[in-house]
């Protein structure tokens, strides 16, 4: 059994790193200010955990372990995140590993963070958020959080939201991004209220095709006023009655790193559909074309092309909602489980806007399957609960691979599908390896 | 060889873990570019946005990191670099970061 922990103390992150231990764990940016200015939340966070004020914080080396965390540094995790993996320090983007996402709803501290840009600093007055709702309304709006929380029903639903890109390591030859493996992922309970309701208020005119997000997070060249990504949907997706304005996540006010105060969520499309640290939406006439909506980002070819090729940007089309997709929680992949002897695989399934209808696993490299017990979800877009029990026939190596069938009869392929330049939409079936002895 | 992706077989489940493992165990000279020529140019050129382990992460051929680079200037704010410099850079990223690295 694995237990290569992807948890990392801080100490072992200056240890092994100062300077990105300094910027993952205190946002100080050596690299840009050789000082290493302790600003905003890194002094923040800093001071919270040496617990008090850091008198000359402005004169600390970076790259030196505040000696009062040195004892103490497995209490220190990033952003609050525990056993996750680490794709990319600074943008931040962080992936669940499949055992951590074993619960029916993803906890806070281990779900996934897919950043474009910078994170924006805590805002003091979270009430006072500004949302401007303009563009083809008849009464463009700006409401403040106060009065989405108090003007429009409030609703709690469970929705998964999965990054585009979630499975772009299998891809070959290799797309540009970040290489997730399967845990760009999670389940989570976002409470919110419904952007239909609000876009009523504005009044939608009859131009109205489509959503442009606008958040609040710097892009990472520092330039002020560009978007780091700004994408949306089209009109019917955004009047959903699921595609809420979120500002709780399981129950508790939407954390920073998932773009609290404010953000979309646009459950069963790609995750950024659903704009972090939202100030604006702009309805358009058009498509939208922010930062994100064009070339190669978040397109797929329209027609499938071979493997590496070439394609022209007039031949990408904005990417729809996401494919059926599932992954097995339990057990963890490389672990040892005794030959006849019967055990229980489980998991999750999902199926973008789809419910998911059937799932089954195999464990001879998907000769024969085996139909798992699957769980409705608790609304639309609530990852869907499986299991199986399973017995190994004799001792040896065993690869438990998971299919699952949306209600439409489309399933998950064996093998990597359609290559394409920026590696989205890869849901091929996850495989586990077990020992059976 | 870190980054180094598993194309076959159970590629999907074990390779979290083993990129996880190895993202880190750098010394924090040059963000953990390797030694070489170009490690100067590219960390110069390349780190005052993001760090380098947006790079590390990558096996890239030649054609594709070259349209990285243009998209850099193009779409991300980056500066045009001169293009003897350029072409340093680009030979670096190929080298260490390419297809069979
Ligand atoms: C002016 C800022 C800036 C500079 C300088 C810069 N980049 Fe980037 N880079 C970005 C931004 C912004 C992104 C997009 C991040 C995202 O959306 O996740 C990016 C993404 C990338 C990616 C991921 C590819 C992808 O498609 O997401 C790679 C690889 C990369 N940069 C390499 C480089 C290299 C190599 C250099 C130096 C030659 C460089 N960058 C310099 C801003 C910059």
């Amino acid at each position: 059994m694995s237990d290569q922990k992807e948890e990392r103390g801080l100490r072992e992150l200056y240890d092994q790193d100062p300077e990105r231990a300094d910027y993952l764990a205190f946002g100080r940016k050596t690299e840009t200010d050789r000082r290493g200015f302790l600003k905003g939340a890194g002094l923040t966070a800093m001071m919270l955990a040496v617990g008090g004020a850091i008198p000359f914080a402005r004169n600390m080396p970076s790259g030196l372990i505040p000696s009062a965390l040195a004892d103490t540094p497995e209490d220190f995790t990033l952003f609050g995140k525990t056993g996750i993996i680490i794709r990319n320090d600074r943008p931040v983007n962080l992936e669940t590993p499949a055992p951590l996402l074993d619960p029916d709803v993803t906890p806070i501290e281990n779900f996934f963070v897919r950043n474009n840009g910078g994170v924006p600093e805590a805002t003091a007055d979270p009430e006072a958020w500004t949302l401007t709702i303009d563009g083809e309304v008849d009464n463009p709006l700006q409401l403040t959080l106060a009065q989405l929380q108090s003007d429009f029903e409030t609703v709690t639903l469970r929705m998964q939201l999965e990054c585009g890109g979630n499975g772009r390591a299998g891809f070959n030859p290799s797309p540009r991004g970040n290489q997730w493996a399967i845990g760009a992922v999670g389940n989570g309970e976002w409470t919110g209220c419904r952007l239909r309701d609000v876009l009523q208020q504005a009044g939608l005119k009859s131009s109205a095709v489509y959503t442009g997000h606008y958040g609040a997070d710097p892009h990472l060249s520092g330039e002020p006023g560009r978007p780091s990504i700004s994408r949306g949907v089209p009109i019917d997706k955004a009047l959903e009655p699921h595609t809420l304005l979120v500002w709780g996540m399981n129950g508790e006010p939407l954390p920073l790193i998932h773009g609290g105060p404010l953000r979309v969520v646009a459950a069963g499309w790609p995750g950024s559909c659903s704009q972090k640290w939202l100030t604006r939406i702009w309805v358009r006439d058009q498509e939208h074309d922010g930062p994100g909506m064009t070339g190669l980002s978040y397109r797929m070819p329209r027609n499938p092309v071979p493997p590496g090729a070439e394609v022209p940007h007039e031949d990408m089309v904005v990417m729809g909602p996401m494919p059926v997709k599932s992954v097995i929680t339990f057990p963890d992949t490389l672990t040892d489980v005794r030959a006849d002897e019967a055990f229980e695989v489980r998991g999750h399934a999902w199926a973008g806007e789809h419910e998911v209808q059937a799932m089954h696993v195999s464990y001879d490299f998907g000769a024969t399957w085996v139909e798992a017990e699957l769980e409705p979800p608790t609304n639309r877009y609530d990852w869907q609960r499986w299991r199986a029990r399973i017995t190994l026939p004799a001792a040896g190596y065993y690869e438990i691979w998971a299919r699952a069938t949306d209600d439409t009869g489309v399933m998950q392929p064996a093998v990597v599908p359609g290559w394409n330049p920026r590696g989205y939409g890869n849901n091929s079936q996850h495989r586990i390896a077990l020992n059976a002895a | 060889m870190r980054g180094r992706k598993l194309r076959t077989g159970l590629a999907c489940a074990c390779l979290g873990l083993m990129m996880a493992g190895g993202a880190s165990g750098q010394t924090s000279d040059f963000g953990g570019l390797p030694a070489g020529p170009g490690q100067l140019e590219t960390f110069g050129n390349c780190t005052a946005c993001h760090s380098t382990m947006i790079i590390t992460q990558q096996n890239f051929s030649r054609r594709t990191w070259d349209e990285v680079l243009t998209w850099m200037v193009e779409d991300q704010g980056m500066w045009e670099m001169p293009s003897e410099t350029r072409q340093i850079v680009l030979d670096y990223l190929v080298t260490h970061f390419g297809p069979e690295s």
